[in-house]
C-alpha cells in the first residue's frame, strides 16, 4: 500500500466527480449485489447467497459492470449520466493490471454516438492533466480504425477476409498456430495480441474505432459495413477504456443476448440468473446513447507512474494466491 | 497442460526447447475470450520469445527440481552458489539474469530451478528486506505528484522511496517491479 498513490487517488476521484458535474451528467449509484445479469460469455461472475431464516436461500451476484442498471435508468429518462462503482469478475488474473474487485467509470450521453464520446473522454483526461502529466496521456488522442491498423502493420486487409478461412489464410502466414476450435473471432485476436497491440503507439493516448461485427456486443452495427460502432481507448499500452454507441433495437439486443447465453452455458461456471425481460427497455423511447467505461484503477497506476495495480488500490489481492492456487493443483493432478 | 494454468517462473517446452516463463499476463481483448501473454526466456541463450495464446491451448510442460542455494559471490560473467545439501560449488552464466546482480545479497540461500541437471532459474522472493547504504536529504516536491527521492541499497540497486527515508533505514522492495513498498521498523 502506498499512502502517497492513495492521496492522488482521492485527487483523481474529486476531478472526475468535478468534470461530470460541471458537464451536468447525474452521479448515480446503482446495486452492486444483483438478483439478475444479462449474458456475457466471457465473463465469470461472483456469485453469492441470500439467506433467511424463513424464507430460505436464493443466488445473488456480483456485477461485472454497471451497464444493466444505468441502462434501466435511461430507460426512465434520467438523461446523462455518470456512476463510480466498484465491479467484480471472477477468473482473471491477481495482479499487474487485474484485481477481481475493480473500479469502473461509466458514464452514458444522449442523443450522441461513439465518435462524440471521443470528444468528451479527451475532455476529461485535459482535466486530469497538470504541468507535471507525461505527454503520452494528454489529449489529442490518436485515431486509428482496426482495419487501418490492420492494413498498416501487416498488411491484412479485413474486408477481404470475412469469412474463417480467409482469416485464418492471412494468421497463419503469420506463422501463428489455429486450433480446430477457434472462431472468427479466436483469429482476429490471436492476430491482434500478437501482432498489432503490442505495437501500439505509446507517445499518445490511442482510439482504435470500428471494431469487426464479427466481435458481438451491444454496440451498434455501423451501416453498410461489417464493423461495429464501438472503440478502445489505450494508453501507454494499456486497454484503459471502451465504448459504444449502444444498441438501442430490442430485437437486435434480444439476439445479443440469447446467442451469448447459448455461448455461456457450455463455457462458464457460474451461469447467473437471467433478466429475460431486459431486452424490453429498449422500447422507442430509449434514447439514442453512447457509453464509456474506464478502468480507474488502471487510470490511477498511469497517472501514479506505478507498474502494478497493487500500489494504487488499498488491500489488494495478492499474486501469491493465485500462485499456491496453482501449486495445488499442479499437486493434485 | 493448458495455456491458462501457465504460471511465472514455471518451464515449458517450445519446439523442443527449454522456456522460462518470465512475464505472465492474462488479456481479455474487450470482454473478449480470455488469452494468456507470456514473456519467455531461453536460461541456456537468454533470448527472449513473446508469445500470446488462448488459455485453452495445450502446452507442454517440463518436469524439474529445485534445491536450495547459498549465493556466494559473482564475478564478470558468473553468479557463484554452492548446493546447501552437497555443498558443490557452481557457475550460473550471468547472461540472462542480469537483473539480479542488483537484487541478490552475497550469504543469502536461493532456490534454484534445475533440469536435466542444468540450472534455469535462480528464484528471487517477491518481497524482500534491504538496507538503505546511501540516502541523501530530501528536496521537499511537488505533493500532488508525491515527493520522492533516489537512495541507493545494500545490492547497489537505486530505489525511488519516499523523502522520510534515511541512510540505514530498511525497505522492503517488490523484486519484480524493483519499487519501494514500505518501511520497516525493527
Amino acid at each position: 500500500m502506498n499512502i502517497q498513490n492513495i492521496k492522488i487517488r482521492s485527487a483523481i476521484l474529486g476531478q472526475i466527480r468535478a468534470f461530470f458535474q460541471a458537464n451536468e451528467y447525474l452521479e448515480v449509484e446503482t446495486p452492486i449485489l444483483a438478483q439478475e445479469l444479462i449474458p456475457e460469455s466471457t465473463i465469470e461472475v461472483f456469485e453469492t447467497t441470500f439467506s433467511s431464516e424463513f424464507h430460505g436461500e436464493r443466488q445473488f451476484y456480483l456485477i461485472p459492470s454497471p451497464e444493466v442498471f444505468m441502462k434501466k435508468l435511461i430507460a426512465k429518462g434520467s438523461g446523462n449520466i455518470y456512476q463510480i462503482t466498484k465491479s467484480f469478475r471472477n477468473s482473471e488474473q491477481i495482479g499487474k493490471d487485474h484485481n477481481p474487485e475493480f473500479t469502473m467509470l461509466e458514464w452514458y450521453t444522449m442523443d450522441v454516438n461513439y465518435l462524440d464520446s471521443i470528444k468528451t473522454t479527451e475532455d476529461l483526461f485535459l482535466s486530469l492533466c497538470n504541468k507535471d502529466t507525461p505527454s503520452w496521456f494528454k489529449p489529442p488522442f490518436i485515431k486509428m480504425s482496426i482495419n487501418e491498423i490492420f492494413k498498416e502493420y501487416i498488411s491484412v486487409d479485413l474486408l477481404k477476409c470475412q469469412t474463417r478461412i480467409l482469416i485464418k489464410i492471412e494468421a497463419e502466414k503469420l506463422d501463428l498456430e489455429i486450433e480446430n476450435t477457434d472462431t472468427w473471432e479466436d483469429i482476429f485476436n490471436r492476430i491482434f495480441l500478437n501482432f498489432i497491440e503490442p505495437k501500439l503507439p505509446k507517445n499518445r493516448p490511442v482510439i482504435l474505432y470500428n471494431y469487426p461485427k464479427q466481435i458481438l456486443c451491444l454496440a451498434k452495427e455501423l451501416k453498410g459495413t461489417p464493423w461495429r460502432e464501438r472503440w478502445e481507448l489505450y494508453v501507454n499500452g494499456i486497454e484503459l477504456a471502451n465504448c459504444y454507441s449502444e444498441e438501442t433495437d430490442s430485437g437486435k439486443v434480444k439476439n445479443t443476448l440469447d446467442t451469448e447465453y447459448i455461448k455461456k452455458i457450455s463455457t462458464s461456471r457460474v451461469i447467473p440468473d437471467i433478466d429475460s425481460n431486459y431486452n424490453l427497455i429498449f422500447n422507442s423511447d430509449f434514447p439514442e446513447c453512447s457509453g464509456v467505461a474506464l478502468g480507474i484503477d488502471r487510470l490511477v497506476m498511469l497517472l501514479t507512474g506505478s507498474s502494478s495495480i497493487e500500489g494504487v488500490i488499498l488491500f489488494p489481492f495478492s499474486d501469491t494466491l493465485i500462485r499456491d492456487c496453482h501449486s495445488t493443483s499442479s499437486e493434485t493432478e | 497442460m493448458k495455456a491458462g494454468a501457465i504460471y511465472k517462473g514455471m518451464a515449458l517446452l517450445i519446439k523442443g526447447s527449454p522456456f522460462l516463463v518470465v512475464e505472465r499476463d492474462f488479456v481479455n481483448p474487450g470482454k473478449g475470450s480470455a488469452f494468456v501473454r507470456l514473456k519467455l526466456k531461453s536460461p541456456e541463450t537468454g533470448r527472449v520469445l513473446k508469445e500470446t495464446m488462448k488459455t485453452q491451448d495445450n502446452i507442454e510442460e517440463i518436469n524439474v527440481e529445485d534445491k536450495e542455494c547459498q549465493y556466494l559471490y559473482s564475478d564478470e560473467e558468473s553468479f557463484h552458489f554452492m548446493d546447501n545439501e552437497t555443498y558443490d560449488q557452481f557457475e550460473i552464466p550471468m547472461e540472462g539474469f542480469a537483473d539480479h546482480k542488483l537484487l541478490m545479497r552475497d550469504g543469502d540461500t536461493y532456490k534454484i530451478i534445475m533440469w536435466e541437471e542444468k540450472p534455469l532459474d535462480i528464484i528471487i522472493p517477491f518481497k524482500v528486506v534491504y538496507e538503505v547504504t546511501e540516502a541523501f536529504d530530501g528536496v521537499k516536491g511537488d505533493t500532488v505528484q508525491g515527493a520522492s527521492k533516489l537512495v541507493t541499497i545494500e545490492t547497489g540497486l537505486e530505489v525511488k522511496v519516499p523523502i522520510f527515508i534515511k541512510q540505514g533505514e530498511r525497505i522492503m522492495i517488490n523484486t519484480e517491479t524493483k519499487e519501494y513498498i514500505e518501511r520497516v521498523n525493527s
